[in-house]
């Protein structure tokens, strides 16, 4: 292909899949230069998949497709067309959309992907990949890939997907939300190593997201779709700046930002200790107790918040499910509601539990078999003794608070969107009146504008009702907004611990200091005061 | 996840109504059968012995005379009655019970199932066989249903145990939702919800077992006699005269297959 | 691997523990004093400890040791099985691969419902009568047949007489298999996978060779249990309307004869038979499609 020139150009594409009421892209035009990026920024159902799918040549069979793509100097040729282009295209996936088989190892499937894309034979595709992989700093060894995808970490495999596309060499690299939901270290990091990779080598970029992150940290040309249209496009300092088209700038403003004004305390200090802990060691050895190093000691009283902030692995769960007695305790104790949970009977245990609320990211934390309707009903069927009339009332009162109250009640959860399903847990937990919310990466797997509406909802909750909130993040921003105190877990050990601002205006450890960058987008902080 | 075209819904819907439409027919052919059949069960005639079909006997006659397509009629009364009762047994004490077995506590639930398990690496036909030599053929519906039941006990509860097993019920019972409200759960879901789908597949099973069982003769004994006897006694002489076999078959034939389309489409492909 | 194998291992041993449990109580019907639940309990009991010390009885009819004469019939019965699984393989294979995923399937299914519905001794009496009608075979559904014809046999009119059995049971056997791999094959089409490797660069034919055919192979090992259980099932209805002397027809005669002991053997050995080709299926499938899953 050229030097100079476009890699591909776009006019006119239409993408409509039968029965639908409204086209996918609808007369979407766009052009992209040699070693250019672009991000396409929108929603869920913007049209972002339709793009791909059409640039890449996997349209699915009942696409109606009009319009036309030219690739480098080759000629115009209509969209519909499964042609080969004069350009080597490199995919890169999400490695939570599950894009391995379960029972291959992750190395050998690269392998393989590489080989066919290269032309060369396994075993060179295999030290190709090992080469990439020592290119780029920070990646693991080749041999950490050399496992079935369920014993290998999506971070891994990210890195691995990265490796694989580099040396591709390829012209045009199409990032389909590659890398969203990996936690934002992972996140920043990989996004720093894509745009190195891209600089040294050359290739276009279109990396389609439904966050900021990339759009930040890649630089590049952001094309922001809706509807299957472009509603506008530039480079994100400018989208960000507020001269920008309204639906833009409501975009921008869903990012959240951290701030460093001490917000108004609600209710830290106030209300009876509802969890108090006492010496819990998550390192303990559980054969030889005895051997126990500094325990965590701390209480959460009504109404108050804390936050759990670490990446995977770094004992946040562990320490929730320890402190709410689901695993058994190797060391210290837990008292929940003025209650031991240590000498509770199954049954109590059970019946103090009722008053644990639980909102996770987790797409199957809810029954899919379960109606809408009866999801909301089951903790007021299984706890009180209510006519269906009163159920009715409360289901309907926590439907609506979320936003719900119009869909289809017996309608399975199964059919639901991710976002719906987050929010159904909301008004599962509304009716529930819980002392204590556990709140467990609630804005994963959303777009933009879907964590926007999640964070108003929690909010909301936790303001109407006033529980107690546990959450468990990675995200700052996201501790910031449902919390005001924080510990920092790494390596299952507290490592930092105070009020959210405090942290924020003088973090201690270089690891908070990194998941305090890993979500501050450069040239995107609008608000005073923000980090 | 490929996304079923449009024609796929409505050809199952299309073979679901097929089939309970079939069943509900042929229930009526049974209610009707004393009218409907030309002459009484049994009704031999020794003028009329091993005639082709013909517009008098439409299905023929047999080796003692007897009118084929009453001998049908009434036979396929006999074996409908016989499997709607077996199915009944397989479903209360196999299905049930498994999903309720899958939830009891402490381990109890597993020693049941293997127990069962046991059982139901015995082929349904010969555990059909045993139940009725031990006891009698007028039991032959009881030993199908018994025979029938493991298997579906067993399959109930892998049903059930995988859902307990699910996220959703880690969380369930997290917040304190107790063992019998998943079990409710359960048998709304699974049970209710599939009730009429897992009926029609359980009496497509215990018909061709009992009529198998009928065919080696431990079935039911005459006077009553049921299609797998039928075909079992025109076995002497049906390659000479097919009539004595294949209307019998072919009635049978058609109460499965309508049972079977009533059950869906899916059968076995869910796990 | 090792761990998994031991596990159904363990669950081998179990499983045939449980049905030596069950032979013993029928074999204990026979008994002379076991009438009331503790004398019964008793003499099950007592069997249980002679199968241990493999001494499985008498036969109420001839006299003979039951392994003696069980030692007679089985073989035929193992040889109509085995050339049923092959005659299954052949047609239920291509049936199941070709009609287990996409638009075919579904167009398909009426079909597979029509053969599903067709039971055993139905299709063993139509097989025969096309035999004999259409081909002019000879068949034995109203003839003996020499104990001593055996289903591989060099001679013709042998493996004539014993095509159709082996068809009914192919048959029967041919249902399960199909049923197996339409669902393994149903599944392996809903897998992520295959739209992330394609997008990827790999070709759908390399998808479906390298990933999904193994899938769909381990889904059809693993329901080998389900399979023989449908062979063993046949066998018996094809020997009882062929008239072919083997352990299956044995079983029938046994049990109209109340000929516990040697009912309870023959039992035994079937259920053997399940649990080992459903221990051997699950070791098979892990083998292949591991997920390695802790």
């Amino acid at each position: 292909m050229s030097e100079a020139g476009h890699i591909f150009e776009i006019a006119d594409l239409n993408v409509a899949k039968p029965g639908a009421a409204l086209p996918e892209l609808d007369r979407f035009s766009l052009t992209l230069d040699a070693g250019q990026i672009v991000v396409v920024l929108g929603e869920a159902g913007s049209g972002k998949e339709a793009l791909m799918r059409v640039l890449g040549g996997f349209s699915e069979k009942g696409d109606a497709i009009s319009g036309t793509i030219r690739f480098a100097s080759g000629a115009e040729k209509p969209a519909a067309k499964r042609l080969r282009p004069p350009i080597r295209i490199a995919y890169l996936p999400n490695p939570l959309a599950r894009p391995f088989a379960q029972h291959v190892s992750v190395l050998a499937q690269l392998s393989r992907v590489l080989a066919r894309k290269t032309g060369s034979p396994q075993a060179s595709a295999r030290e190709e990949l090992r080469l990439a992989l020592q290119r780029l700093a920070g990646a693991p060894s080749l041999e950490a890939l050399n496992r079935k995808p369920s014993l290998v970490d999506p971070v891994v495999q990210a890195w691995g997907l990265l490796a694989c596309v580099s040396a591709q060499t390829p012209d045009l690299v199409l990032a389909d939300h590659s890398l969203a939901d990996l936690g934002p270290t992972a996140v920043s990091t990989l996004l720093a190593t894509l745009a190195e990779e891209q600089k040294r080598l050359g290739f276009a970029l279109l990396y389609a997201t439904g966050g900021l992150q990339p759009a930040a940290r890649l630089g590049g040309r952001v094309v922001v779709i809706r509807d299957g249209r472009i509603v506008e496009e530039g480079d994100a300092a400018r989208l960000a700046s507020g001269h920008a088209h309204a639906y833009t700038r409501i975009l921008f403003k869903a990012q959240p930002q951290l701030s460093l004004e001490q917000a108004k305390l609600r209710g830290a200090a106030r209300g009876q200790p509802l969890l108090q802990v006492y010496g819990l060691d998550l390192l303990a050895d559980p054969h030889n107790p005895s051997r126990v190093r500094d325990g965590l000691t701390f209480e959460l009283r009504r109404g108050a918040s804390l936050a759990l902030v670490g990446e995977e692995g770094s004992g946040r769960r562990e320490l929730t499910r320890m402190v709410l007695g689901l695993d058994r305790l190797t060391t210290g104790r837990v008292v929940f509601d003025a209650v031991d949970l240590n000498v509770l009977s199954q049954t109590m245990t059970s019946r103090l539990r009722r008053r644990i609320a639980f909102i996770t990211g987790a797409d199957d934390a809810l029954d899919p078999r379960m109606t809408l309707w009866d999801t909301v009903d089951e903790p007021l069927r299984a706890h009180l003794n209510l006519s269906n009339e009163l159920i009715a009332g409360y289901r309907e009162a926590a439907l609506k608070r979320v936003g719900l109250a119009s869909h289809e009640g017996k309608r399975a959860v199964a059919t639901l969107s991710a976002f719906d399903k987050r929010r159904l847990q909301v008004a599962r937990a509304i009716v529930g009146a819980p002392l204590l919310a556990v709140v467990d990466e609630p804005l994963r797997g959303l777009d933009a504008f879907a964590q926007t509406i999640m964070r108003e909802v929690l909010t909301d909750f936790r303001t109407h009702q006033g529980p107690a909130f546990l959450v468990i993040t990675a995200d700052f921003t996201v501790a910031q907004a449902l919390a005001d105190e924080a510990f920092v877990l790494k390596d299952k050990k507290v490592i930092e611990r105070g009020s959210i601002v405090e942290i924020l205006r003088a973090p201690k450890e270089a690891y908070t200091r990194s998941l305090i960058a890993a979500v501050t987008l450069p040239g995107l902080s609008q608000a005073a005061g923000s980090v | 996840m490929r996304t079923s075209s449009q024609a796929a819904p409505m050809l199952r819907t299309i073979l679901h109504v097929v089939g309970w439409s079939g069943l509900g027919l042929i229930a009526l052919a049974v209610v009707l059968s004393d009218f409907l059949a030309h002459a009484p069960a049994g009704a031999a005639n020794a003028l009329h012995m091993l005639e082709a079909p013909s517009s008098a006997y439409p299905f023929g006659t047999d080796l003692l005379g007897r009118d084929m397509l009453s001998e049908s009629l009434h036979g396929l009364s006999v074996t409908l009655r016989h499997a709607l009762l077996a199915a009944l047994i397989a479903i209360a004490l196999g299905g049930l019970s498994g999903a309720v077995a899958a939830r009891l506590p402490h381990g109890a639930g597993f020693m049941l199932r293997g127990a069962m398990g046991v059982f139901a690496a015995i082929p349904v036909l010969l555990l059909t066989i045993l139940a009725i030599g031990l006891t009698a053929r007028l039991y032959a519906p009881l030993a199908a249903g018994l025979a029938a039941a493991p298997f579906a006990f067993v399959r109930a509860f892998d049903r059930v145990d995988r859902q307990s097993r699910s996220t959703h019920a880690q969380y369930a019972r997290a917040t304190g939702i107790s063992v019998a409200m998943l079990l409710r759960r359960d048998l709304t879901y699974e049970f209710r919800d599939t009730l009429a789908p897992v009926a029609a597949r359980a009496l497509a099973a215990v018909t061709i077992i009992l009529s198998t069982v009928s065919f080696l003769g431990f079935g039911t004994t005459p006077p009553a006699r049921d299609l797998g006897l039928m075909i079992g006694a025109a076995k002497a002489y049906y390659l000479q005269a097919w009539w004595t076999a294949a209307f019998p078959a072919l009635v049978l034939l058609v109460l499965i297959l309508c049972a079977r389309l009533a059950a869906g489409l899916d059968e076995g492909e869910r796990p | 691997m090792m761990q998994f194998a031991v596990r159904q291992a363990g669950r081998f041993a179990l499983g045939l523990f449980g049905a030596a449990v069950v032979t013993s109580m029928i074999s204990a019907v026979s008994m002379p004093h076991a009438h009331g639940l503790a004398p019964f309990l008793e003499a099950a009991g007592a069997r249980l400890l002679a199968f241990a010390q493999l001494d499985f009885g008498k036969s109420a009819i001839s006299g003979l040791k039951v392994t003696d004469e069980l030692a007679l019939r089985l073989p035929a019965t193992l040889a109509l099985v085995l050339a049923g699984s092959g005659a299954a393989l052949i047609v239920g294979a291509p049936l199941g691969l070709l009609f287990g995923a996409g638009p075919i399937r579904r167009a398909a299914a009426p079909l597979m419902q029509i053969l599903a519905a067709l039971p055993v001794f139905c299709a063993g009496l139509a097989l025969a009568y096309g035999a004999v009608h259409l081909l002019h075979w000879p068949v034995s559904v109203n003839l003996p047949v020499a104990a001593s014809a055996p289903v591989f046999s060099g001679d013709l009119r042998t493996l004539q007489m014993a095509a159709m059995p082996v068809l009914t049971v192919g048959l029967a056997g041919a249902a399960a298999v199909q049923l197996a791999l339409r669902r393994a094959a149903s599944q392996s089409a809903a897998e992520d996978y295959r739209s992330g490797l394609k997008r990827m660069g790999l070709s759908a034919f390399e998808i479906e060779w390298v990933y999904a055919v193994p899938q769909v192979i381990a889904g059809l090992l693993a329901s080998l249990g389900e399979i023989m259980r449908a062979l063993l099932a046949a066998a018996v209805v094809a020997e009882w309307v062929f008239h072919r002397p083997g352990a299956a027809d044995l079983f029938v005669k046994s049990v109209a004869l109340a000929d516990w002991n040697m009912a309870a053997l023959i039992l035994f050995v079937f259920a053997g038979l399940a649990f080992l080709a459903d221990f051997g299926g699950r070791i098979g499938a892990y083998a292949l499609v591991n997920e390695g899953k802790p």
